[in-house]
């Protein structure tokens, strides 16, 4: 690339932070490989964002701050690596920053260290009859509905859950992406999952599904 | 035997589901779940959870979003 540097104000730490309004001249540089390279995957950011936000217009500005942002930082991406999951910590970043501001939450991780995941799927060992029928009332239900039960967990578990289910990344991409130890993805990847499931669980027992014996209209949620 | 399997089976659909066993562990699952009914159930709800989710998370990014990206990516700012 032919950057000419020499129109350029000194750059703090090394970052290229100011200079793109410089370089209309030269198309075919660094704009256009961010775009080419990050830009498709503005649909799954944006659906990560809605994840995160859960309401349009929060997820389109987060979106675009993250693409400003990648752009800054984009000859800190290593060419090669995943640039989906490298998007996505930028995403995850941005979005803490802009929201912890407004709210004293931000991400809470005091049920990290909790563990009952690990017997998690042993107290439904008996239940061997309602499973299939589990298993086709999920594959019925809303797509609404999953949203708004994915939507009510908290939200660690609900993007371990993304991550991982819809994205397919690894639980080590997702440790990079949550900045936490793949043993925490894996908790909250598991504590998701059984949370979900009991939502959608609770959801097909209103709706008369049977997947949970013939309780009926019966309060037990 | 108290533990047919079952157990170990359990404790490892999870990883198993999302792609992380080992080769060697994915043999004996699957060698289980062929054999074990309620644990191939309770495998399919798994299963069915992770496409249920994915089928319904797939918003597509605003057009004017992209656009706007583009212009203020070009534009530098």
């Amino acid at each position: 690339m032919s950057v000419t540097l020499a129109t350029v104000a000194p750059q703090p730490l090394g970052l290229d932070f100011s200079p793109m309004e410089h370089s209309e001249q030269a198309p075919g540089s660094t704009s256009d490989l961010f775009v080419e390279q990050a830009l498709p995957h503005a649909d799954q950011l944006y659906a990560a964002a809605m994840r995160l936000s859960k309401n349009p217009t929060d997820a389109a500005d987060l979106v675009q701050e993250t693409f400003l942002k990648a752009y800054q930082a984009f000859h800190q991406y290593e060419q090669g690596t995943n640039i989906r999951a490298w998007l996505y910590r930028i995403l995850t970043n941005t979005y803490i920053n802009l929201y912890r501001k407004r709210s004293t939450e931000g991400f809470p991780a005091a049920l990290d260290d909790m563990e009952d995941w690990q017997v998690g799927g042993a107290e439904s060992l008996t239940q061997t009859t309602k499973r299939s029928a589990e298993a086709e009332a999920i594959d019925r239900m809303p797509a609404s509905v999953v949203k708004d039960a994915l939507h009510s967990l908290q939200e660690e578990f609900r993007m371990a859950v993304y991550f991982a289910d819809v994205e397919g990344l690894s639980y080590q991409e997702i440790a990079g992406i949550m900045d936490t130890p793949v043993g925490t993805v894996m908790s909250r990847l598991y504590r998701g999952r059984k949370l979900l499931r009991e939502k959608l669980a609770d959801y097909a027992a209103l709706q008369g599904y049977d997947t949970t014996g013939t309780k009926g209209g019966t309060d037990h949620g | 035997m108290a533990d047919c399997g079952c157990q170990h089976a359990r404790n490892n659909l999870e990883d198993y589901l999302h792609g992380e066993l080992p080769q060697a562990s994915c043999g004996e699952i699957e060698d289980h779940l062929k054999a074990c009914p309620p644990c191939n159930d309770e495998h399919s709800v798994g299963i069915a959870l992770t496409q249920k989710v994915k089928s319904a998370c797939c918003e597509s990014a605003p057009e004017e979003l992209k656009t706007t990206i583009v212009q203020k990516i070009q534009a530098g700012s």
